[in-house]
């Protein structure tokens, strides 16, 4: 007995010791992802993207708010009301419409006054249109679903809302607006509470190209395989846009290019950038365009060996400080590498054994209840390896699906308590999508982290332009 | 005014009155940081040396800190008439009478605004603070101290300033400075974590020290005498002193003390308990202690039935050591705060029980031995600090690569555990009850 026991003590300090020293590894490693926006953005001109990490100069203060409730709508309606009245090859779409928005009334009503108490006791500007606005974005974009999609798509068989998928392998991480699954394959909708035809830059296309990758990733393991892509769409204020197959696979390349170069900058490396013929935010004087102009002077003197020595010194202690915030920002995907890194290693089953043992993961847990956007699981032992404030990956585990890219929402430790657990969800309309979409499946709970860096990133750049100000000559400003 | 400064905070105070730019005030614990940050706040307004000044804390519960310092100061009429607590709603404290607000126009309209670090962003770019009191404890990241920093650019100067100071300034510090910034850093370097991921990088306050002029406050409104010694000796502070009311303030328990416990609750204001319980390793780099965790609860109980009115807190290295003590806690449904060291900065408790955890037959103490985390946890205490865990480890204790700190190669373990020993408190077995 004695013997046994002495023999499942050395296994679990090997196994514990392994887990262990993958971290150990994994952290003296590069554990960046880039988001799909970030390579859209790369995709526009890459100086943009090196305006927002490493530089950290943000190029809009703007309150995306009647954006964000659009979202959070189409999230919950589009698995109740768009899913049950869809119907192809509508001839009076404008009637499917009106009953499409009357039915979803209740939903959208709830989510504008919740949206609009939160943003009132955050004392946030909230316009006296904002209701408005809100109800008119809607009825767009499920007049162009109904007028547009429904027309050449049978209903799937499945809805899924704001999915959010981990390719580690790719270095790619992205939050799917929805995925329509059919039997023979899946769709893609973004939608954008703006008119299309009114955007030069690209950047929605691209956007959803890296999206459409992360789709292949989560339904055939990898991104190259289109074998189950039906379409992929963006679903704006006026209609329905649908790059064609073969923009598609054109763009594919572009796509991986930037999200190479997007991932070399945020590790470190020197990278050479290529400018586009033309840029839509400099050439056009838009948003950020001085910031942009304001790092490529600096770049140009730097090269010329114009700077004073001080200012040079001081951009050396600006930028060292910049990628130590990268570095932190790669430590917020250290989970994520070390779940893939196991399951590569030793299969999934093993991987997950062993990190439920140290704590990383735990499973086996049950919903018991919700209110406003705390919910409450529960298990068989009060076992519970997490402490309040810890962020969570909450997933349900799909079959056949890579762990990372199954359905998953992100959430705060608020309570442990014996063998319960108080989650803090993002907003009610997270529980309620999560309890449609998540909740019934098999629960996994994954250590996370929030990246927090670009607000970090902020007084860098403040402090950068503030030295170039008094520091620099004002003839070599001009 | 009914609270009174020591000669320390009124130096300080007559200092940074008249003196611009960045500097930093050192306060040990329990030296009245905030106090003095708050004062200052006060006197710059009263006296007409600032139109706003802004006080910055990097924890809600330390903005909380400030609002009630300066309630006590100005009195609720005066505080709700001059001040306003900005940020986070949910963190701001409802109790006090300092009026909450994120509305621009009312924040523009106020002398003295509250706020913490990561809320800096919801206070508008066009407000221009000429005064600000930064509060550092818990700041580990460089741009946490520069964001308030920003609020402070007068930058209608800078082209004037520029005329006189161009090619001079070496460091942020210096720039912030010489751009008009007038900042009061309180903090104390030999409890913050540096700043960075390097562990050997510096700390928030150091940074400032390093660029900036600077005073130390030394006397202690917290800890009594021996403890005062035992800390000022530990973290060579080179003065520190416990203030003549607080420093014979001893423990005593209103009732009879349970046999088992009578050598552990003594009057010694140190008592460290040796007990030699198994660490076990946790998450990617977490530690555990059955055998402590338990013991310590049991002392909790013990102490909570001989002097119930007195506040309790439990104090360990690890975050999973952490969740192991409140575990055994609510089993017993008990209630009293268990803090890691990062979470006991900035708060204190009658009787403080610190759980070592590591023991280990290679003596390695890993993060358990860095200065600030051990300084943290034997500071907290205002009567009695009891140390739980293997003494003979902490004594022949080898600090990893963790330490190798070129400006503190000390073993620092091994340097509290001969203070504690030989000077000022005593070491006692542990009891058979708590190895049950």
């Amino acid at each position: 007995m004695d013997v046994e026991e002495g023999t499942e003590n050395i296994n679990l300090n090997t196994d514990i010791i392994d887990v262990r020293k993958t971290y150990d590894y994994l952290r003296k490693c590069q554990t960046h992802l880039v988001q799909s926006s970030e390579i859209a953005t790369a995709c526009v001109c890459q100086n943009l993207f090196k305006l927002d990490y490493p530089f950290g100069a943000t190029r809009s203060d703007k309150d995306y708010l009647v954006a964000n409730t659009v979202h959070d709508i189409m999230s919950i309606c589009m698995g109740g009301p768009i899913f049950e009245n869809w119907h192809r090859g509508l001839e009076n779409y404008e009637q499917i419409t009106k009953k499409i928005v009357k039915e979803s009334s209740e939903i959208v009503n709830t989510i504008i006054k919740d949206t609009s108490e939160i943003a009132h006791r955050e004392n946030r500007f909230v316009e006296d249109t904002f209701e408005l606005q809100v109800n008119d974005i809607y009825n767009g974009l499920i007049m162009g679903m109904t007028r547009r999609l429904m027309k050449k798509h049978e209903r799937p068989s499945r809805v899924l809302t704001e999915v959010t998928i981990t390719n580690i392998k790719d270095h790619h991480e992205g939050r799917i607006d929805a995925i329509l699954e059919y039997s023979n394959g899946y769709g893609l909708l973004d939608w954008k509470s703006y008119d299309l035809s009114n955007t030069i830059s690209g950047r929605e296309k691209w956007q959803l190209i890296a999206n459409t990758l992360l789709a292949n990733f989560r339904y055939r393991r990898s991104e190259d395989d289109w074998t189950g892509h039906n379409f992929s769409c963006i679903v704006h204020n006026s209609g329905v846009y649908f790059p064609k197959a073969e923009t598609t696979r054109k763009e594919v390349e572009r796509i991986k290019t930037n999200r190479k170069f997007a991932h070399m900058i945020l590790c470190g490396e020197r990278v050479r950038v290529q400018r586009p013929k033309f840029c839509p935010v400099c050439d056009k004087g838009l948003e950020g365009s001085k910031e942009c102009l304001f790092y490529q002077r600096d770049a140009r003197l730097a090269y010329e060996g114009k700077l004073p020595a001080q200012y040079e010194k001081m951009t050396k202690q600006f930028f060292a400080k910049r990628y130590a915030i990268l570095k932190e920002r790669a430590e917020t995907h250290l989970h994520k590498h070390v779940v893939f890194s196991l399951i590569s290693k030793h299969g999934e089953e093993e991987a997950l054994r062993r990190l439920e043992k140290i704590g990383i993961l735990c499973r086996g847990y049950s919903f018991d209840f919700d209110i406003d956007e705390k919910v409450v699981f529960s298990r068989a032992d009060d076992n519970i390896p997490l402490e309040p404030r810890r962020i969570v990956r909450i997933i349900g585990i799909e079959e056949g699906k890579s762990i990372l890219s199954c359905i998953n929402e992100q959430a705060s430790v608020m309570e442990v308590r014996n063998n319960k657990i108080t989650l803090s969800f993002r907003s009610k309309i997270a529980v309620r999508r999560a309890k449609r979409q998540l909740f019934h499946l098999p629960i996994i709970l994954l250590r996370d982290e929030l990246n927090l860096t670009r607000s970090m990133l902020r007084p860098i750049h403040q402090f950068h332009k503030l030295a170039a100000d008094v520091l620099i000559p004002a003839e070599l400003l001009v | 005014m009914t609270i009174k400064l020591n000669p320390d905070q009124s130096r300080v105070l007559n200092w940074r009155i008249k003196s611009g730019g960045v500097a930093g005030v050192i306060g040990p614990a329990g030296c009245g940081k905030t106090t003095t940050g708050s004062f200052l706040a006060v006197k710059m307004i009263c006296e007409g040396y600032a139109k706003n000044v802004l006080l910055v804390a990097f924890t809600n519960s330390a903005a909380n800190e400030f609002a009630r310092e300066l309630s006590m100061v100005l009195g609720p009429e005066g505080s709700k008439f001059l001040c306003v607590r900005s940020g986070y709603a949910p963190g701001a404290d409802p109790r006090l009478p300092i009026p909450f607000s994120n509305n621009i126009e009312l924040v523009r309209a106020k002398k003295i605004v509250i706020c913490t670090t990561q809320s800096l962003k919801r206070l508008s770019a066009s407000i221009r603070f000429e005064n600000m009191i930064i509060d550092e404890a818990g700041i580990e990241r460089l741009e946490h101290l520069l964001s308030p920093f920003a609020l402070g650019i007068n930058q209608l100067g800078i082209h004037l300033i520029k005329e006189n100071i161009s090619y001079e300034a070496n460091n942020i510090i210096e720039l912030a400075s010489k751009c008009g910034i007038v900042a009061t850093v309180v903090g104390d370097p030999k409890q913050s974590r540096p700043i960075g991921l390097a562990d050997y990088d510096l700390s928030a306050m150091e940074w400032v020290l390093k660029c900036a002029r600077y005073d130390t406050l030394y006397t202690t409104h917290r800890l009594p005498d021996k403890l005062a010694m035992l800390v000022d000796e530990f973290a060579d502070y080179g003065g520190l002193n416990s203030s003549p009311e607080i420093a014979s303030r001893r423990f005593e328990a209103i009732h009879d003390i349970d046999e088992n416990f009578i050598e552990i609750l003594n009057p010694e204001v140190i008592t460290w308990v040796n007990l030699n319980g198994n660490e076990m390793m946790a998450g990617p780099s977490s530690w555990y202690n059955e055998v402590e965790a338990k013991a310590c609860v049991r002392i909790c109980c013990e102490l909570k039935r001989v002097a119930p009115s007195k506040s309790i807190s439990i104090v360990t290295r690890y975050t999973e050591q952490r969740r192991t003590i409140l575990k055994y806690l609510q089993h017993l449904d008990i209630e009293s705060r268990v803090l890691t060291t990062t979470g006991a900065l900035g708060t204190q408790a009658d009787i403080v029980i610190f759980s070592l955890v590591r023991n280990n037959p290679e003596r390695l103490v890993g993060a358990l031995g860095s200065l600030q985390d051990l300084n943290v946890a034997i500071s907290r205490s205002k009567e009695k600090l009891i140390i739980v865990g293997s003494f003979e480890m902490m004594l022949n204790g080898v600090t990893s690569s963790y330490n190798l700190n070129p400006r503190h190669k000390q073993n620092f373990p091994q340097k509290l555990a001969r203070l504690v020993d030989k000077k000022y408190g005593m070491v006692v077995e542990a009891p058979k009850i708590l190895y049950k």
